[in-house]
């Protein structure tokens, strides 16, 4: 199936795109949609939150065809 | 212990309106070394000067303007200046922290702290300039806007001037009013205001052309260079350089914690209709502040309307909080608020409150979601209490008492609340609850937490005592250093590090945790001597009884249990009793 992978904040720079389809596995969840990118949540300090379809979510839950996955980086203060 | 230390000019200047005179004294040294600077300094100043139960708005109550030992030294983003004074809209203390670059000058002026006693008998403004005071007719700027005023006062005097002025707002002494400094920075919360606005004072302009002595000068030099490099101009604060605070919109609205029409829902889909990519696509300029390594300030005009910012609090109130998602209508409600001299928060939710009132069929106060332009004519009308902007300008607290809906008046002890739907981060709750100046999210700000690093489960009243804690100690001297928010890699070993190189006298980390948690307390206890308790640490009714509909926290609200669990926690933790008083033996150790 395919995902649309957004980075956003530090992430973007991090990584050097904002945004990218990407072919992965039925079934895939969204840790398993970025670790295929090659970005390693658990390793990676910057890493803040998931959100899928603009709705947060956890990063174990399962993406579906078409889904819009959106990677944010930690923000401080208000 | 009244050991000099260097970073402070240790001197206090005394003005007193009424007598229209002044005089010199030394700081405080043994508050400094309990409570550092800026808003730990000005709060324990409050508990010794303003006996309980004064008036905020009569001659007895006082305007602090304090700096910090880093202000006007290289430390980076330590420009700010806190002022303070009991709030007219709460009663309790209210510190408020203003950027721009008058805390530089404050400083440079010779002053750790400025503070205003009594009444001017007519409308004036106070010209400070070095160590000459002196007290100038204000006839001709009152009733003007702040941002006419500041003009006025600026061609006057020029650019190595700062000007701190209030609108209309502040002279007709609304509890919501705000004061502004350098055209479009607030020290906007509490009514600060109208405290200014009972002394008669227009403006406050000011000059200070000395400096201030750093105990280790190259070493302290060079040592900020390297955290400057390392740990402030670096990708994790480089979004608040990019995009502002609008950068936090999209994160708040995923994160299901953006408020929909006064807080009746979370998550919406038209934002891309007023994001950050369509408002910086406006952007005219960037700003900082004094000594500031960010530059979070965006100036922006679409149309005819312009402001510095809008900052993410004004883009949700006046935004999705109102029904409303046309970015020019967000900038000029910004923009009207900045001149009339009016908190865009307390305000905004004054007027979505109003919304929902008349939606409700409870109240007919004559505007509904999505009449923005209304919204802005509210602003002007509320500034100068015409019509039913004299009702509105009760706040949302007062005016609820006065025409219902007191379930769906978003507000703790009389402040509004930020733009921050508790529901998607239950920690807010007890955050604002606690706040000890009412509502507000820069005590202890959840989000970091619970949705933005997504490193504690948000709907839950598990841990979220111990959490507040944290972020209140942290936040706690981190604005008694006088350091902005945006700094937001800055740790213990870093504040604690310079603050020794500034001052020559040993700190540790473990200093930092001990003044911040000192700061939290002497906040309580001037509540405290008002007679603020558990009764007054609340959550609006709504936030306990109406689930939440759309986006990713929907079905959430906070069991009334949950909330008390919470506030249980937190108590416990900050050593309090469980009817929220204090032991008299830990007001004791404050002092």
């Amino acid at each position: 199936m395919k995902v649309t992978i957004v980075m956003r904040g530090t992430l973007r720079k991090v990584y050097g795109y904002d945004e990218q389809v990407v072919e992965v596995p039925e079934g895939s969840t969204c840790a398993q949609a970025l670790e295929a990118i090659g970005v390693h949540y658990k390793e990676e300090p910057k890493f803040g939150f998931v959100s899928v379809n603009n709705m947060r979510c956890m990063i174990d839950d399962e993406l579906h065809d078409g889904d819009y996955l959106k990677a944010f980086s930690k923000v401080f203060g208000g | 212990m009244t050991q000099t230390m260097l970073g402070y000019q240790n001197k206090v200047l005394r003005i007193d309106l009424t007598k229209k005179g002044c005089s010199f004294e030394p700081l405080r040294m043994d508050f400094a070394r309990k409570y550092v600077g800026s808003k730990g300094l000005a709060i324990r100043y409050m508990y010794e000067e303003l006996e309980p139960g004064i008036d905020p708005l009569g001659p007895d109550n006082k305007l602090f303007l304090t700096t910090g030992p880093f202000t006007g030294t290289p430390v980076p983003c330590s420009g700010k200046l806190s002022i303070a004074a009991k709030s007219p809209a709460t009663g309790t203390m209210n510190d408020c922290s203003v950027g721009g670059h008058v805390g530089v000058r404050v400083k440079y002026a010779g002053y750790d702290m400025i503070i205003f006693e009594g009444q001017l008998d007519k409308p004036g403004y106070v010209l400070i300039d070095n160590d000459k005071i002196r007290f100038m007719d204000a006839e001709h700027l009152w009733g003007k806007g702040s941002h006419e005023a500041e003009k006025i006062l600026a061609d006057q005097y020029g650019p190595e001037y700062s000007i701190l002025s209030i609108g209309p707002a502040g002279e007709n002494l609304n509890i919501m009013s705000c004061i502004n400094c350098d055209y479009y920075r607030q020290a906007g919360r509490g009514g600060i205001g109208a405290v200014m606005g009972s002394k008669n004072m227009k403006a406050i302009v000011i000059r200070g052309t000395g400096g201030v002595k750093v105990n280790d000068i190259e070493g302290t030099t060079k040592r900020l260079f390297e955290i400057l490099r390392n740990d402030v101009v670096n990708d994790d604060n480089q979004f608040i350089f990019d995009d502002g605070t609008t950068a936090f919109l999209e994160a708040c609205n995923d994160g299901g914690i953006l408020p929909v029409n006064n807080f009746s829902d979370t998550t919406d889909e038209k934002w891309t209709e007023y994001n950050g990519e369509v408002l910086n696509s406006y952007r005219q300029g960037k700003r900082g502040c004094g000594s500031c390594g960010l530059g979070c300030g965006n100036f922006l005009k679409i149309g005819n309307a312009i402001c510095e910012g809008p900052e993410y609090e004004t883009i949700a109130v006046a935004g999705p909080n109102a029904g409303n998602r046309d970015p020019e209508k967000i900038v000029k409600f910004n923009e009207v608020c900045d001149n009339m001299g009016l908190d865009t928060i307390s305000c905004g939710d004054t007027i979505t409150w109003a919304m929902e009132m008349t939606e409700s069929g409870r109240h007919d106060f004559g505007i509904k979601f999505g009449e923005a332009d209304k919204m802005i004519e509210y602003v002007e009308k509320i500034a100068k209490l015409e019509g039913v902007g004299a009702d509105l300008a009760l706040g949302t607290k007062k005016a609820s008492e006065k025409f219902g809906g007191e379930d769906i008046a978003m507000q703790v002890k009389g402040l509004e609340y930020p733009q921050y739907e508790p529901r998607g981060s239950w920690g807010m709750a007890l955050s604002y609850a606690v706040s000890d100046r009412g509502a507000c999210h820069m005590r202890a700000y959840a989000p970091n937490e619970e949705v933005f690093a997504a490193s504690i489960p948000p709907y839950t009243p598990e841990g979220k005592g111990q959490m507040v804690y944290n972020l209140g100690e942290f936040n706690a001297i981190k604005f008694s250093l006088c350091i902005c928010d945006f700094w937001g890699t800055i740790d213990y070993a870093i504040m604690s590090e310079l603050l020794t190189r500034v001052t020559g006298v040993e700190w540790t980390e473990q200093d930092m945790a001990d003044v911040g948690r000192r700061v939290l307390n002497i906040g309580r206890a001037f509540n405290q001597r008002e007679g603020f308790n558990r009764a007054h640490d609340t959550v609006p009714k709504k936030i306990v009884r109406d689930a939440l509909q759309n986006g990713p926290a929907a079905g959430q609200v906070i069991p009334p249990e949950a909330f008390e669990d919470m506030l249980n926690q937190y108590y416990e933790i900050m050593g309090w009793n469980q009817d929220g008083t204090m032991p008299d033996e830990l007001v004791k150790s404050l002092l």
